[in-house]
């Protein structure tokens, strides 16, 4: 019987109860994207109900070429993201197990 | 990202308000040869409002120039008294091609400072995309 092996088994049951994985009090992740990814949709239909009124109304161009940059930063980072979290998933299955 | 879109939304107010300064002097121009006329000017005041950004700008009130009419004689003018002069505007066009000049330049600095904060933000974009 190897000592080092119980040893370090006995220090991880130690530990595991006192550092769950994910502090209660968080979110869960999907909720964390959700919201992310909530707010990116928001940019993107506030840009196109200020392209709408731009082109059908007269509104103001500066507030439309305001709205259409921030829209494509919000999809920028969304799609950034996005494939981040694809590519960890991925990494995930690709673990030999 | 909110100091992105507040710093856009600050620049795209900028931009706003020199366009509407551009408007009076284009408005002044236009109306140099009509007796009467004083020339518009605006002052640019911070905007305040609920949904602007912090630091944002607007333009003021519209106020009249108060400085003396132009006195012209023309006894032939309809509007002309019995000494046959009558009061022009108070519009000074080489004063009114420099503020528009000057209303461009503002302008395409708030362009400028627009195109600086996307490409910063596309720049850390491209930084998490690696």
């Amino acid at each position: 019987m190897d000592i080092r092996n119980t040893l370090a088994t006995q220090a991880y049951t130690q530990a595991l109860p006192k550092k769950p994985l994910r502090a209660e009090s968080e979110p869960p992740m999907r909720e964390t994207f959700n919201a992310a990814m909530d707010s990116a949709i928001d940019a993107l239909r506030e840009g196109e109900t200020q392209a709408r009124a731009a082109l059908t109304t007269g509104a103001d161009p500066h507030s439309m070429v305001m709205a259409l940059a921030q829209t494509e930063l919000a999809v920028q980072t969304a799609v950034t993201i996005r494939d981040r979290v694809v590519e960890a998933y991925q990494e995930i299955l690709r673990m030999p197990v | 990202m909110t100091e992105f879109s507040s710093a856009l939304g600050v620049a795209a107010s900028g931009m706003r308000s020199q366009a509407q300064r551009l408007t009076h002097v284009s408005e002044n121009i236009a109306n140099t040869d009509t007796p009467g006329y004083r020339r518009k000017t605006v002052a640019f005041r911070p905007d305040r409002g609920p949904d602007a950004p912090q630091g944002a700008v607007m333009p003021g009130r519209v106020q009249l120039d108060r400085r003396d009419l132009t006195k012209i004689y023309d006894p032939g003018h309809p509007m002309a008294d019995e000494t046959g002069h009558y009061f022009g505007s108070n519009v000074d066009l080489v004063v009114e091609l420099a503020d528009a000049r000057e209303a461009q330049r503002s302008y395409e600095a708030n362009l400028k400072v627009f195109d600086q904060i996307r490409q910063m933000s596309t720049s850390l974009n491209d930084l998490l995309r690696r």
